[in-house]
């Protein structure tokens, strides 16, 4: 419990939303910043202009016959694509844009309950306010004529927020979330031939269940750090790992192999605390072989 | 049991939540059947017990955050914003819009002041000083005016249904009646370039109340002057009848709603302005939650404005009637603004 007591106030620091779910758990969701933002606008901005070609192209046939109506269509169009296409896709999609999709993007509101009709529409509607300045640019032909927002009191305000909002998300009380999807992670990769450390070498002192499960993570993502690299940065922590452990036998393993004291220790406690069985039924309290934990 | 032994254990379910997951984004939960919905969520129960256990039980910050990003992802697609019906549309549109507007009637006031009072002494000092014109509006569109509302008729009889005339057009091209086809079409360009010309300035007379008002004031005073000017001057040149009898009927919608839109826009402004006893953040979210709405009712407003100004405010018919249907329309926005939803009233 401790932990899960620890957890928000350490998150709250970093760039994460906490939150109580109706499942009595608190959910963490990484808050999307101005990067990944502007990266999904892109996309969509893309898809809203091509929508556009198309609609241009597709009116051009039209006002063959009916020229005032292709002219109307595509205003009408225009007006869709610049204040209904957000709006509707973020309802619609549950808080997401196809370029918030692609992303891996998702609107909440701040209290992690889905994005609601009327803070779509709130926050949609405010980016005109939080677009501007516009940067001009005029095409070859005259009339033509692009405005690319530059968001400028969308990213002081977002710089300000506590939780990466800009003006629109401030007033309708949502937040931009990145939805990853992690994997499972790894095994801790543990040879067979490595054997526990003998009782009599150590001291009554058991680690911490976290220390464990540093060490679980360290070995699982062994792979990523070059052989000398990897010694170098377990160096420190074997050595403050033996001294808290009263580790009593070869000095020479954490000096020099400081990695495989880690391995050995994991092998020690995994299967100890197993052994233990903190809250198994009997059943469980089988010992393993050796390698097990390697599987 | 032990980490990996737990892990060994909760995967098969764990993956098999993840599957569900990944169908669920797919379909809506509509089409889900009571009993896979039960067994979405006992899953998601499940895992956020899971969750729990880890945290409690130090097993690490990739399990953690393995799991954390499963159940949230999860928790976006299981809980969904409740459906919209229309019911609630009609609801808003025949009660809840023009009550909001009533509860915040100041805001309204405000910015109808500051829309009508610069368009009135627009209007004035120009009728009676047409050169004080070129300093407003720009040349370009002095000479559409003259045009528009000069002495060349444009159109001649063929008056009511647009919608006859464009099913005509389409059978046959512009060999006979050229005229009444070019004016449908006409109408139809103008409807298109009125809604997303004017409701989008009305859209963004709003949003832009958020940076402290001054952009709602801005576009205000900026739209009152040049539509005062535009009055003026055309007065000037002694169109009256023809002006008047155009923009009577649709500027109950248009001119109301930008007043409206204008309103919604100096509540943002306001509560960041003044936001009393509360933080600043806390007054613009109380806030906002209601000028939304009145900002949505104001396009509405203006989509319909856009409607009645293209098909019905240039249909070609004695002036008269205009002038009754445009005085009926004034009556009935603000019937419909001071009087609808008044017994509901809660």
């Amino acid at each position: 419990m401790a932990s899960a007591a620890v957890s928000p106030s350490v998150s709250s620091g970093s760039l994460d939303l906490v939150i109580e779910t109706p499942e009595n758990v608190l959910l963490t969701w990484q808050l999307a910043g101005p990067a990944w933002r502007l990266a999904a606008y892109a996309v969509d901005f893309a898809i809203r202009a091509s929508f556009l070609v198309a609609g241009c192209i597709a009116m051009t046939v039209v006002a063959l016959v009916l020229p005032g109506t292709a002219i109307g269509s595509l205003l009408l169009l225009m007006f869709l694509l610049e204040w209904g296409y957000t709006i509707g896709f973020e309802y619609f999609w549950q808080g997401q844009t196809p370029g918030k999709r692609l992303c891996g993007l998702r609107v909440i509101q701040d209290n992690g309950q889905p994005l609601s009709w009327w803070s779509a529409t709130l926050r949609n509607l405010l980016r005109a306010g939080d677009t501007i300045p516009f940067l001009l640019i005029y095409g070859e032909h005259a009339g033509l004529l692009i405005l690319i927002p530059c968001y400028g009191p969308a990213l002081i305000a977002m710089l300000l927020a506590p939780r990466l909002q800009r003006l629109g998300d401030l007033a309708a009380r949502t937040v931009v979330v990145h939805e990853k999807r992690p994997e499972l992670p790894r095994p801790p990769m543990i040879l067979d031939k490595i054997d526990a450390i003998p009782r009599d070498e150590l001291g009554s002192r058991l680690p911490r269940p976290a220390t464990l499960a540093l060490i679980d993570e360290f070995l699982a993502r062994r792979e990523v750090l070059s052989y000398e690299r990897g010694h170098a940065l377990a160096g420190p922590f074997a050595e403050a790992l033996a001294r808290s452990l009263g580790y009593r036998g070869d000095p020479q393993l954490v000096e020099q192999y400081p990695m495989a004291f880690l391995a050995r220790v994991h092998v020690t406690f995994a299967r100890q605390r197993d052994a233990d069985g903190d809250d198994d039924s009997p059943a469980r309290r089988r010992p393993r072989k050796a390698g097990a934990a390697a599987s | 049991m032990n980490k990996q032994q737990f892990i060994r254990r909760r995967r098969p379910v764990w993956k098999a939540f993840e599957k569900r997951v990944d169908h669920l984004r797919g379909i809506s939960l509509k089409r889900m059947t009571a009993k896979e919905i039960s067994e979405f969520s006992r899953l998601m129960r499940e895992l956020a017990n899971d969750l729990a256990t880890i945290r409690s039980r130090d097993w690490g910050q990739s399990l953690v955050d393995y799991l954390n990003g499963l159940l949230a992802r999860g928790h976006n697609a299981f809980y969904s914003a409740p459906p919209g019906r229309l019911n609630q549309v009609t609801q808003f549109l025949a009660a809840g819009f023009p009550r909001l507007l009533r509860a915040n009637v100041g805001y309204f006031l405000v910015a109808a002041a500051l829309f009508f009072l610069p368009g009135a002494i627009a209007w004035t000092v120009i009728q009676n000083d047409p050169s004080l014109a070129t300093r407003i509006l720009p040349p370009q569109a002095m000479e559409q005016f003259d045009q528009m509302y000069g002495p060349t008729d444009k159109t001649d009889p063929d008056s009511d249904g647009d919608d006859t005339e464009e099913t005509s057009t389409s059978e046959w091209s512009d060999d006979e009646d050229d005229d009444s086809n070019q004016f449908g079409e006409e109408r139809a360009a103008m409807a298109g370039f009125y809604v997303q010309h004017n409701v989008g300035i009305a859209l963004q007379c709003f949003a832009r109340g958020v940076l402290l008002g001054i952009g709602t004031i801005y576009t205000l005073l900026y739209n009152g002057i040049v539509i005062g000017a535009v009055g003026g001057y055309v007065l000037s040149l002694g169109h009256t009848e023809k002006f008047v009898s155009f923009i009577i009927s649709h500027g109950s919608f248009e001119l109301t709603a930008i007043a409206i839109a204008g309103g919604a826009g100096l509540m943002l402004g306001d509560a960041l302005l003044h936001p009393g006893n509360r933080t600043r953040g806390e007054a613009l979210l109380e806030r906002s939650s209601q000028a939304v709405q009145i900002a949505a009712g104001a396009a509405v407003m203006l989509m319909i404005a856009a409607l009645i100004e293209a098909f019905w405010s240039p249909a070609p018919i004695p002036a008269i009637y205009k002038y009754v249907v445009g005085t009926l329309l004034w009556l009935v926005v603000y019937a419909y603004l001071f009087l609808a939803g008044r017994n509901h009233a809660a």
